[in-house]
């Protein structure tokens, strides 16, 4: 990308707009809204709808995070170590004791900063891939894990449950968070000057150096947010699942990346759409609950989360146009070799 | 040295040496009076192997195993590895253990017939090869020593005649298991269905032959509510782990659901949310069959006959009832709110002893 398109993109996301992922994103969400009503008309009770809201919650706090790291041509797996072990701090030390809550969030949140500085360091100082980075982390994350747990789970404190599962206005509390959490993201993504480095250097780095930003800053900064998100994400599960294991992360990782491109983030890195992936969250985990619905076959249930991902990178980071014309270049030499041998 | 001194010596030394061998003695006396058959002469040592390791059941299957070991005199070693969840770490334990020269090894085979070519390997050495629990397909004398399995038929049998006897209306009946296609919840289904098939007023509802929820509290949590919607009467909930379930039921209770019947496996959680429950949950009875963390003991006692020369036991470990809110046999429900909620009480090792292990 050169400089003139770079302060293009910068240009074009100077004032809030609604990005093309979130029309996407938000008109499918009705559809499989309506959907739902007429396939799987259970998925859309009242019941269901209050069950499915706290997971999507929860997928779409740690979908921001993901989206930051993707923002910064990265890919974060120590989301499944990262949300597990936040998991295991905020049940596993205060051992049912609603005093020792605080605490050991302290000590989930102090764990995430630390893990996101690791991976800055390693990917933006050090130049390890970040998948291999993240992936690394994931299991150092896990080792802790086990040290404190044994593997074995332990019951949320009531504290814990009364905050993130009771109802406020008749819908659970962890969606309210997670609507709070996006407004921050965005705010601090697309209303203030840091916000437009941040995608800039995500755009292309060099790009970003030769103007003077701090990039390895600005790269650290995304990991030790993720971290921040995850850590998060994981409190409000774990106040979600009144008896969670230790390993609550390890099914949120192909997920979280899908939600990030459903919402029209480029896997390539650069801007950013964090209300476009909350709202994929949402879509995601209807999916899931009117598939569950509909009583298929697991094996089925499986392939959802996979399609979702392929979708989302057919329609926004695979460039048809290049692709097409790439094909009729092909199809055109073909036929004139055809025409030749004739 | 004066004469006094090495008097006092000699007299200390003479009390040190008779209190030595009584003590010697006595434990003897003890070891050879609680002596097993299935312990023979023949001196030994063993590995016990997991696939995975780390969850408080495993933690007191594992101890569970080392505890019967020192029954045996004639084991003079029992070395234990975890296969971390890594197929290739599991094959590398065993292998490892083979080549260490052991003379038995108990094997937990999570992988299933993955493990098979490992185990053959390793009875093909002429190591006492026990696989126990995961059936890893082979037969008994050409693949491995012998397969030490349970019978989870039984099980889903108990849990139908329970459910007979507690619901004579029938009812709709939704069965939650672990990873899809796992063979503990095939043939629970099939004990119960078979069992049920004389009596149409119970029902199938949900995914046939269980809703698969990999035993995980979350998608246990999704699971259920996507079946309470689909279902508004649910009159029995089958559950091979039961304490997974817990989370998910305390979250379904909070929306005003009532608890129905309840046949599922034994643990300190269930049974304390029972306890909870029951004066505001009049449809909740609750029926548990053993959780089997002593089965790792069968599989060991096998393996060390077979070694040591002793009396070889039986190859199927009993699936027996646990807990009977109804009826209070074989036990009254089961909560001690003093230990930790993820110790099984049905198994040999007390609840204190688990708690022991580190699991809090």
């Amino acid at each position: 990308m050169s400089t003139t398109e770079i302060s293009r993109e910068m240009k074009k996301s100077s004032h809030v707009q609604i990005s093309r992922g979130m029309k996407t994103v938000l008109s499918a969400t009705v559809v499989l809204f309506i959907a739902s009503h007429f396939i799987a008309p259970s998925s859309t009770s009242k019941g269901a709808v209050l069950g499915m809201l706290p997971f999507a919650a929860v997928l779409a706090i740690i979908g921001l995070g993901q989206t930051l790291v993707v923002q910064q041509g990265g890919i974060d797996l120590s989301v499944a170590g990262s949300v597990s072990l936040a998991v295991v701090f905020v049940t596993r030390l205060p051992l049912e004791h609603n005093d020792r809550l605080w605490r050991a969030v302290v000590v989930a949140v102090f764990a995430a900063i630390v893990a996101g500085i690791i991976n800055g360091i390693l990917i933006s100082l050090i130049g390890i891939n970040a998948i291999v980075a993240t992936l690394g982390m994931s299991s150092l994350q896990y080792a802790v894990i086990m040290a404190i747990s044994q593997g074995s789970p332990r019951q949320t404190t009531q504290l814990l449950l009364h905050i993130m599962s009771n109802l406020t206005f008749g819908i659970p509390r962890a969606v309210y968070y997670a609507i709070a959490t996006t407004i921050v993201v965005t705010v601090l993504l697309k209303m203030g000057v840091g916000g437009r480095r941040f995608e800039a250097v995500g755009a292309n780095p060099r790009a970003g150096r030769a103007i003077g930003l701090k990039v390895k800053q600005t790269q650290i900064s995304a990991y030790v947010l993720a971290q921040l998100l995850y850590c998060l994400g994981g409190i409000v599960l774990a106040g979600i699942l009144a008896q969670p294991t230790a390993y609550q992360g390890d099914s949120l990782v192909l997920p979280s990346v899908t939600i990030v491109v459903l919402g029209g983030t480029s896997l390539l890195g650069g801007r950013g759409f964090p209300a476009a992936t909350a709202v994929a969250a949402l879509f995601l985990q209807q999916l899931n609950q009117m598939v569950l619905a509909l009583s298929v076959p697991f094996g089925v249930r499986t392939l959802v989360t996979a399609t979702a991902l392929l979708v989302g990178i057919a329609l926004y980071t695979i460039k048809w146009n290049v692709v097409r014309d790439k094909f009729s270049e092909l199809t055109g030499k073909k036929k004139s070799s055809t025409l030749a041998n004739a | 040295m004066n004469k006094s001194r090495v008097f006092k010596v000699a007299s200390g030394l003479g009390v040190a040496a008779m209190l030595l061998a009584t003590s010697l003695t006595s434990a003897a006396t003890s070891s050879a009076a609680a002596k097993p058959s299935w312990c023979g002469p023949k001196k030994i040592t063993m590995a016990l192997t997991d696939g995975f390791g780390g969850n408080s059941w495993r933690l007191v299957t594992t101890a569970s195993a080392q505890d019967e070991v020192k029954l045996c005199p004639s084991v003079s070693k029992l070395y234990y590895a975890d296969g971390q969840g890594n197929v290739s770490k599991a094959i590398a334990d065993v292998k490892g253990f083979v080549a260490k020269g052991v003379n038995a090894v108990v094997v937990f085979p999570d992988a299933g017939q993955a493990m098979l070519p490992t185990l053959r390997a390793a009875y093909k050495a002429g190591v006492v090869t026990v696989p126990y629990r995961v059936f890893p397909g082979g037969k008994d004398g050409v693949d491995y020593t012998a397969f030490i399995g349970t019978d989870f038929k039984q099980a889903g049998i108990n849990w139908a005649n329970w459910a007979l006897k507690n619901l004579p209306k029938g009812g709709n009946v939704l069965f939650l298991s672990g990873p899809a296609g796992n063979s503990q919840g095939i043939d629970e289904a099939a004990g119960f269905w078979a069992t049920m098939k004389s009596h149409p007023e119970f029902k199938k509802i949900g995914a046939q032959p269980f809703e698969v929820t990999n035993w995980d509290p979350a998608l246990s949590q999704q699971v259920l509510t996507a079946a309470i919607a689909a279902n508004p009467k649910i009159d029995l909930i089958l559950s091979d782990f039961g304490p997974s379930l817990v989370g998910a039921l305390s979250a379904a209770v909070k929306t005003g659901w009532k608890v129905p019947a309840l046949a599922a496996s034994d643990g300190n959680s269930l049974g304390c949310f029972w306890t909870d429950n029951k004066a505001t949950q009049p449809d909740f009875k609750l029926y548990t069959v053993s959780t089997q963390n002593d089965h790792a003991r069968l599989a060991i006692d096998y393996a060390v006959a077979k070694a040591t020369g002793g009396t070889l036991p039986g190859k199927v470990y009993p699936s027996l009832a646990f807990e009977d809110s109804v009826s209070g046999k074989p036990n009254p429900v089961q909560c001690r709110k003093d230990l930790s909620p993820n110790i099984y009480l049905s198994a040999k090792l007390t609840g204190a002893q688990q708690v022991a292990l580190g699991i809090k």
